[in-house]
């Protein structure tokens, strides 16, 4: 456990969570704007694949940093190394209780949005679309197939399979061969451009 | 919270994205995971990506598929709106594409019945003489049949033209026809 606690002061998360709790509140700006460029992006992520929303998973974003940087401030996390928890544990909570209602996570962003420090994020890949249509094309049928079926209504590989008359397994072989070969098309796209 | 530990496979990251056979505990530890892995997290954003990629270059019409009724009927669920096709087997049909259609689907009947492999063989009167081969097309046992989606954004920009499938039953002594389809193409009037 101590091993553990002492791993977690020495994340750089850890470290930048403890000079903002350390500083008197506001006072540590940068300490702020570093955090969030870290843990931001992260915890869009976990609104993406919770909540199937980008705005959901921005307002999700907003809300737990918010919500984080408040509690540093005001001394309220007892262990600040660990504030990866801490944001893990309000995302869950958070989605929880979005599904229960609106209202308190309306109040905490009209209270405190203005005050957060923001930070240019690196969010996501924007991907030439010419080039992803290009790269499918040259894919066999089957693959392009199981790729089309699979992402355009976020089918996982028993469903697929149900309608092609292929195992689950089958389905997740072929899955992986046509991402693989999409991957390296669309990347060697980009380097060429 | 743990340091993160090795990285995840695109698989596991593919299969916590699409809910694939993931069980409560795993969808948590692939949480912690990414809270904590950046380079894993960049990895599930590129995948986002490709799949955004994929469904934006369906929708857009940019891409040819081989489909199920299945899919095709959630589809139109959703309110895409679809130009449907059956010629005879053996038979011939007069087709077009409307500007505001979404999706042109080709149903080609055809007996199933035994039938492994199945590789289509395309020729279009705008390349005489030049044959496509599509190898192990998918096809729907229930409804007995092989549906095409071809990309309807170059469909609607194609002059009058006929275009002939012809679909293949590949067995072990070679192949077999089981099935021979002509769409006579007309731009839409206007």
């Amino acid at each position: 456990m101590e091993a553990a606690d002492a791993s977690a002061a020495e994340t750089p998360e850890g470290r930048v969570a403890r000079r903002i709790a350390a500083a008197a509140p506001g006072e540590a700006g940068e300490a702020e704007a570093e955090l969030y460029r870290l843990l931001a992006p992260r915890v869009r992520r976990y609104g993406l694949r919770h909540l199937r929303d980008s705005h959901a998973a921005a307002d999700l974003m907003q809300h737990v940093m918010v919500h984080t940087i408040a509690q540093l401030r005001a001394g309220e996390l007892r262990e600040p190394e660990r504030v990866l928890s801490f944001v893990l544990g309000t995302c869950r909570f958070t989605v929880m209780d979005q599904r229960r209602g609106e209202r308190r996570r309306a109040e905490l962003l009209a209270r405190y949005a203005d005050d957060l420090p923001m930070a240019d994020l690196h969010i996501a890949p924007r991907l030439d679309q010419a080039r992803v249509a290009d790269c499918l094309e040259r894919l066999p049928e089957r693959e392009r197939t199981v790729l089309v079926m699979t992402f355009y209504d976020e089918q996982p590989s028993e469903a697929v399979g149900t309608q092609l008359g292929l195992s689950a397994g089958n389905v997740r072989v072929i899955r992986h061969r046509g991402i693989d070969k999409l991957r390296r098309c669309v990347d060697a796209g980009r380097r060429v451009s | 919270m743990s340091a993160a530990a090795d990285h995840l496979s695109v698989d596991a990251l593919l299969d916590y994205w699409l809910h694939d056979d993931t069980p409560a505990a795993s969808v948590d530890a692939v949480d912690e995971h990414l809270m904590q892995c950046d380079a894993c997290g960049q990895v599930l954003d590129e995948l986002i990506a490709l799949g955004d990629g994929v469904r934006s270059a369906f929708r857009a019409g940019a891409v040819s598929a081989v489909a199920t009724s299945a899919f095709v009927q959630r589809l139109a669920g959703q309110g895409v709106r679809l130009r449907e096709y059956r010629p005879p087997r053996g038979g011939s049909v007069n087709c077009t594409v409307a500007p505001d259609d979404d999706l042109l689907v080709i149903h080609l009947e055809v007996p199933l019945e035994g039938v492994q492999r199945i590789d289509a063989v395309t020729e279009s009167s705008l390349e005489p003489g030049v044959e496509h081969r599509l190898e192990d097309v998918p096809f729907d046992l229930q409804a007995g049949e092989v549906l095409y989606l071809p990309k309807i954004a170059a469909v609607k920009q194609l002059p009058e033209y006929t275009f002939r499938v012809t679909l293949l039953s590949v067995e072990s002594g070679g192949a077999r026809e089981i099935g021979r389809y002509a769409f006579r193409h007309k731009p839409w009037p206007g």
